[in-house]
């Protein structure tokens, strides 16, 4: 909710003018009317409408500014002939009116063409600039007016103001990473990989696993659903890693590594997050230490995510570009409080990104972790992977075994699929609500191939105990619930069932409900303050923890969450710390993050909206996948991508849904 | 299949089809300034929306496939309202010199604009100060260009070369180019719309409508592009193509300039000539020729005896006859469209950078399109190619036949015909020799999987190696026992027309009478010999080119002087006009002015005819591998630069390329010489003087020795062990 004066935003029309302030009706949207901590804002203007947050604002100026805004961004783009010119018609024909030296026909002239612009325009950012600039000349008309007939300038048109304005798209706004997705598309689309993977750099650097394992929330943010079926984003950004691995070019960075500035930063984990901390603050020209504490890199994503769904050669790949921007690894290094204490003083900054390795227990009876037969999931894992992937340990034989898992989201179809790959003889997989859950919590994909493979699910069921004879697991006490609809209205319930518990015969019992952080490395004096559910708390824009100079993020700051929120984080951070070792200890943001930030409360992506200027019905590609048979027992890459031809048709649905927004402070 | 209607009428779309592609299918108009048809949508000008039934808004046709049911409208009052609103904003600040420019006449704004009636301009934009750039044989003038995209697409997704991009920024958005990566081909001046992107050396020199256009085929390489040669007042001004569909290099489009000037008939070397035939032991002759003069020569030869030479054909005529008595079949399968549309593509015995520039735009398209894997065997790893290029195996100088066993030990199945052969193979060995590691083969098997449409391309290197004959059996055999489709570069423009075509001679001591190879008595296109001969841009007759298609050759401009046709009818082999044997060939009986020659609306290409291949029962068993000689030292390579083919291209005003010897650091350190050094050494018994250039992208031993200026091709292996001698003054 946000006091307005005016506001056209998203449909809704408040218009307060002549009203008195506290008679103000109020906008149903989070306008960004405050804009941080020291500045408010005077109007937002964007695709979607126009908000005034005072009644000062000059409108024409207003519109002005925003049209040069198109000016600006190469995304926007001079890439169309009604976007081209158009785009520059609005901003000199506003500015001629906002000088004072406008004259009415100019009036007509801008309507046909913000007309045409929305009409023609090749995509969002042209279709879309004219719709505030239209509502202001509209409902301000005697405003423009009276410049015209006056011959005036605009009431502050020579006047000092504020213009932040920000590039973004639905999809964008919706990944924790706010990758330029229509601009890696775009790549596509061009055929400049090139062009596609710098795009996907510029926010992300892990190319390859974010094209293969990401769970893309932005694909639920796509305007194309609105039409149809959303684009396949996730899986046209394999389409640059591929060409730059395939061709063995070096690696394209989308940013030139700045000279050395005498700034240390230690990061704790090579994860995703690490991973991400060290690449942007490398570029930065920092100098940045990753330690590790595996004898491996790549935090759960190598030791976790399978080869079949994640091969490791591919990883590798973004691993070493991470290393090419000049990071140094130091591995087998797990570290401690004293350690803490002693990075404290030596380097300007340290990033705590160690993830959150301890499986959390399933909570039956009888849950001891002694029991031969109770394994972790990240132990299991760890195991499998550390030996397929670098023929570490010992390889895991599940030969005539049966396997149970409890769980219900990603990591648990990995010990699912992983047991049918080691030969377990049944593996089951114990879930507490309903298949329609499962695939939300996970994908569709992940949960037909893990059924293909020959994985059973035993839905509305939890463990109620372990048996075991001598301290070796024998079976499993399974309770069965149902779904009971609340009386007043609220979620449905689950209730157990009485009388329809049964009995598993098993070897193994898999716990992967959940993961902990395991953060003892923490000196306990720094009391660091934690979240209430052992996280480490910060404010989520920053990623400052209560100690300065320390920060955290990923798992072990958010919990067990995707590859994409670590990497969103860990690269806000990286910005957030970059700032902070070279202006004295200052936590600041830019521009482009507090409006990232509001844009993301303000939501950018409309589920209702009607599209318009595109034939709807063109289906969505889907990527050949193996054949249960011929993947089942081993760790050969499941999804094969897009053929070349699939990906230019699929590129060819994606609507480029830029929009350009604007705060005037 | 997809059902749907445009104005009406019901049409049908093949799987990847788009709306506009359907219309032109079916010669319904859809107004376009970006569209490209030889490359993927710009969706940069927006003329071509139309309407969709029930769907709101404008639709875009040239990248939207139909779906079932819709119902098109291409032309509307709003369409041409909103077309004729993207016409005034194409001309808003384009500067309205038109009396002055280069595209007046053929510029589809200019045309665009009267047909959309732009009769009064609402729109104003304060102008901008713009450069012109001079890139070489282009020019860009920013103030002139729409921004279609169109050149930046071609040069990327056609060419394969990424030089031209968009700097992009709203209404200052403008083309910029990274010249390295360009290879002077112009290949953006030919789709350029407007005057933005004109060519250096034609701009200002004359007005479209005054020149005479003459359809025609290349005469520099065996790809024999199809291209326009534009004349007036007696000399060609420049070449222009179907740019829509089809392209050119730089040498195709640059390299014009070649005709004999000569002006009148010199009937007393006439009589010389026509003795000269009479007394001749040889008639020797290049693969720079049309194949009416082929057959004129072979019917003289029937008639006089003499021995009729041209090594480049004759090698590949016994490369040819050799790869057929293993995959029974005269000719190779695969042409340039099946290269482009390739999904894995193994190229070994060629450079694929230079040696037949549209093999290399094919595999780019390939990469581009198809994403397909190109392996290059080769001794020489060339880097301006590696966005193309997947996987450079090195192999070892001289071990070809080596690495092309191997190949077809790991992609033929069916080793039956052939069991001793294959039992024989040591891949310890053959690895050790060729240098090419088991990891590589592995890696190519395994970059293999999936692949629908591999192809295999055999370049000269292996037309003139020692092992040709069993190299063309083992490539005979991938192309019978493997989904690969092959290949055989022609080494030379019409090689293949002559050796399907001429009964060929080792050369003998005796007296011989050249044409365009220097001889006792010589006939020569360039005027250099004793009697003038036209160049191929002055004659008509035909070619069969690198896609088996006998394609026609039309003169650009005229020619005064005799001909061989002349001289034949002189010694007994008459006839009145040269392409009067069009249909005598031994091809099919087509008269030449029945021949095809045009582009159907989608850009299907009708230019002459297929050549058959010819079936052959043959079975003969492959000899096993033989020992490799040692290449030690220096090593030259026989391979022109970029637009650079024969002595036809040397001289071509706009052709700037030098040959100089090119190698590596490397190269120079072994040869102990040093860029800047004027060098000596012999190839093939011929002195060879030359600046040296140090290369730093190349890597290795072998330096690159052009042999453009001979006037005939080596039929010798294009590496030689060479000693190189500093002459610096």
């Amino acid at each position: 909710m946000s006091k307005v004066y005016f506001s056209t935003w998203r449909g809704e029309f408040i218009n307060n003018v002549d009203k008195p302030q506290e008679e103000w009706e109020e906008s149903a949207y989070n306008l960004p009317a405050q804009y941080d901590n020291h500045r408010t804002s005077k109007a937002f203007i964007g695709w979607d409408g126009v908000s005034l947050f005072d009644e000062d604002v000059d409108v024409i100026r207003l519109a002005m500014e925003y049209a040069a805004q198109y000016q600006e961004y190469s995304e926007a783009c001079g890439r169309c002939a009604p976007g081209r010119w158009g785009g520059r018609i609005l901003y000199d024909s506003l500015d001629k009116i906002a000088r004072g030296e406008g004259e009415k026909a100019d009036l007509d002239h801008l309507k046909e063409i913000a007309k045409s612009m929305q009409i023609t325009s090749k995509c969002e950012i042209g279709k879309t600039v004219p719709n505030p600039i239209l509502d202001l000349m509209h409902h301000f008309e005697d405003t423009f007016l009276d410049c015209i007939e006056n011959k005036k300038p605009s009431k502050h048109y020579y006047d000092e103001v504020g213009y932040i304005a920000k590039i973004t798209a639905p999809c964008t706004d919706a990944c924790p990473a706010h990758v330029d997705i229509p601009g890696y598309i775009e790549g596509v689309r061009d055929l400049r990989f090139d062009d596609s993977l710098k795009a996907t750099r510029q926010t992300m650097p892990l190319a390859h696993v974010c094209g293969r394992v990401c769970p893309h929330p932005c694909e639920d943010a796509c305007r194309r659903t609105n039409l149809d079926e959303p684009v396949s984003i996730m899986e046209l950004k394999r389409l640059g890693a591929d060409y730059e691995t395939d061709h063995g070019f070096g690696f394209f960075h989308p940013l030139n590594k700045k000279n050395p500035i005498d700034k240390k930063v230690a990061v704790i984990g090579a994860g995703p997050a690490g991973l991400t901390t060290a690449y942007y603050l490398a570029a930065e020209g920092v100098k940045v230490d990753v330690y590790e504490e595996l004898p491996v890199l790549g935090g759960e994503v190598a030791v976790g995510v399978p080869e079949y769904r994640m091969p490791i050669g591919k990883y590798n790949q973004d691993i070493e570009c991470v290393k090419d921007m000049g990071v140094n690894f130091i591995t087998n290094s797990k570290i401690n409080a004293d350690d803490m204490r002693r990075f404290e003083k030596e380097y300007d900054a340290t990033m705590i990104a160690t993830g959150t390795r301890i499986s959390k227990k399933v909570r039956c009876n009888n849950e001891r972790p002694e029991i031969d037969g109770y394994w972790s999931a990240i132990e299991m894992l760890d195991q499998i992977n550390l030996w397929d992937k670098y023929g570490i340990g010992e390889a895991v034989d599940l030969t005539g075994k049966t396997v149970v898992c409890v769980g219900g989201g990603f990591t648990s179809m990995d010990v699912v699929r992983c047991a049918i790959r080691a030969n377990a003889k049944k593996v089951y997989m114990i879930y507490r609500r309903d298949e329609k859950t499962i695939i939300r919590n996970t994908t569709y994909e992940e949960y037909h191939e893990a059924v293909e493979e020959g994985v059973e699910f035993l839905f509305h069921s939890a463990v109620n105990a372990m048996n075991d004879e001598d301290d070796v697991l024998k079976s499993l006490l399974i309770d069965k619930f149902e779904l009971v609809p609340d009386p007043n209205g609220g979620r449905d319930q689950l209730v157990k069932i009485d009388g329809a518990s049964y009995t598993i015969e098993t070897d193994f019992l898999i716990p992967a409900v959940s993961q902990s952080a395991d953060l003892a490395l923490l000196p306990e004096e720094w009391e660091i303050e934690m979240t209430s559910w052992g996280t480490i708390k910060t404010n989520g824009k920053d990623y400052m923890t209560s100690r300065k100079g320390i920060f955290a993020s990923g798992d072990c700051e958010y919990g067990p969450m995707t590859i994409v929120n670590a990497v969103g984080q860990a690269k806000r951070a990286s910005s957030v710390i970059s700032r902070f070792i070279q202006n004295g200890g200052e936590i600041t943001l830019t521009d482009n993050e507090i409006m990232e930030d509001h844009l993301h409360r303000l939501r950018v992506y409309n589920k209702k909206e009607k599209v318009t200027g595109w034939l709807p019905g063109l289906v969505r590609q889907n990527s050949e996948v193996l054949d249960a048979e011929v993947r089942r027992d081993n760790n050969k890459e499941v999804n094969l991508g897009f053929t070349q031809d699939e990906a230019i048709d699929e590129a060819n649905r994606c609507m480029r849904c830029y929009y350009i927004a604007m705060v005037a402070t | 299949m997809v059902n749907f209607k445009i104005n009406g009428i019901s049409v049908k779309a093949q799987k990847g089809e788009t709306i506009l592609q359907v219309a032109r299918r079916e010669g319904i108009y859809i107004p376009t300034m970006c569209y490209l048809a030889k490359a993927t949508p710009n969706a940069s000008c927006r003329m071509c929306v139309v309407e969709a039934k029930g769907v709101d808004g404008l639709v875009l046709s040239c990248n939207t496939p139909p779906t079932e049911g819709a119902e098109i409208t291409t032309d509307s009052q709003i369409l041409y309202k909103e077309r004729q609103n993207i016409m005034k904003l194409y001309n808003v600040n384009h500067p309205l010199q038109c009396g002055v420019c280069d595209k007046s006449g053929e510029c589809e704004l200019q045309n665009k604009t009267l047909e959309f009636g732009v009769e009064q301009q609402n729109f104003a934009v304060r102008d901008q100060a713009r450069k012109k750039k001079k890139w070489g044989v282009h020019t860009y003038d920013p103030a002139l260009c729409i921004l279609c995209e169109k050149c930046t697409t071609v040069c990327n997704e056609v060419v394969g070369n990424e030089a031209l991009f968009i700097k992009a920024g709203g209404y200052k958005s403008r083309i910029e180019i990274n010249l390295a990566n360009c290879i002077q081909c112009g290949e953006c001046i030919s789709v350029c719309p407007v005057g933005a992107m004109a060519s250096t050396d034609f701009k200002y020199t004359s007005n479209a409508w005054e020149l005479t256009k003459v359809p025609s085929s290349c005469a520099h390489c065996s790809s024999a592009c199809s291209l326009y040669y534009e004349s007036k007042g007696g000399e060609i001004r420049r070449v222009t193509n179907e740019a829509d569909f089809s392209s050119l290099c730089g040498a195709g489009r640059f390299g014009f300039d070649f005709q004999n000037r000569v002006q009148t008939k010199d009937t007393s070397a006439f009589e010389k000539a026509v003795e000269a035939f009479k007394s001749a032991k040889n008639v020797v002759f290049n693969s720079f020729i049309t194949n009416e003069e082929a057959f004129v020569l072979n019917e003289l030869k029937k008639k006089l005896g003499f021995n009729l030479v041209n090594d480049d054909a004759r090698k590949y005529q016994e490369f040819m006859d050799n790869f057929a008595s293993t995959s029974n079949k005269s000719l190779y399968n695969g042409d340039i469209k099946d290269l482009s549309n390739s999904d894995f593509i193994i190229s070994i015995g060629g450079s694929i950078q230079s040696d037949n520039p549209m093999v290399k735009f094919a595999m780019a398209q390939a990469v581009g399109y198809k994403k397909a894997f190109v392996a290059s065997i080769h001794p020489i790893e060339e880097a301006p190619i590696s966005n193309v290029v997947s996987m450079f195996i090195k192999n070892e100088v001289g071990s070809e036949e080596a690495a092309l066993s191997m190949v077809a030990d790991i992609f033929i199945e069916d080793k039956s015909s052939q069991k001793e052969f294959f039992d024989s193979l040591d891949f310890g060995y053959l690895c050790g020799e060729s240098n090419i590691s088991e990891e590589e083969l592995d890696e190519l098997k395994q970059k293999y999987l999936r692949k629908k449409k591999p192809m295999l391309v055999i370049g000269e290197d292996v037309i003139n190696h020692s092992r040709a004959k069993n190299i063309a059996m083992i490539v005979g055999l991938i192309q019978k026992y493997t989904p690969f489709k092959v290949i055989v570069v022609p080494p030379s423009t019409n090689t293949l027309g002559v050796s399907l075509i001429c009964d060929l001679d080792k050369i003998e001591d005796g007296f011989s009478v050249g044409y365009n190879v220097k001889a006792d008595f010589t006939l020569s296109a360039k005027g250099e010999g004793d009697l003038d001969m036209p160049s191929l841009n002055q004659q008509e007759g035909t070619f069969v080119n690198i896609d088996k298609n006998l394609v026609v050759l039309n003169a650009g401009v005229a020619y005064h002087g005799y001909e061989l046709n002349d001289i034949a009818s002189s010694l007994g082999v008459e006839s009145k006009n040269v392409i009067d044997y069009t249909s005598k060939l031994g091809f099919k009986e087509i008269e030449f002015d029945d021949l095809d020659n045009y582009y159907d609306n989608v850009g299907n290409a009708y230019r002459g005819y297929k050549i058959e291949s010819v079936k052959n029962n043959d079975s003969v068993k492959l000899d096993e591998v033989e020992e490799l000689g040692e290449f030690n030292g220096s090593v030259v390579y026989s391979r022109n630069p970029l637009s650079q083919f024969s002595p036809f291209t040397k001289d071509c005003k706009q052709i700037k390329v030098k040959d100089e010897l090119v190698g590596s650091e490397q190269f120079a350190m072994a040869s102990k010489i040093k860029s800047g050094d004027r060098v000596k050494f012999i190839v093939d018994g011929i002195e060879f003087v030359r600046h040296f250039r140090v290369d730093r992208h190349m890597k290795g031993t072998v330096a690159y020795n052009p042999t453009f200026m001979l006037d005939s091709k080596s039929s010798n292996y294009r590496y030689n062990q060479v000693k190189i001698e500093v002459i610096n003054e």
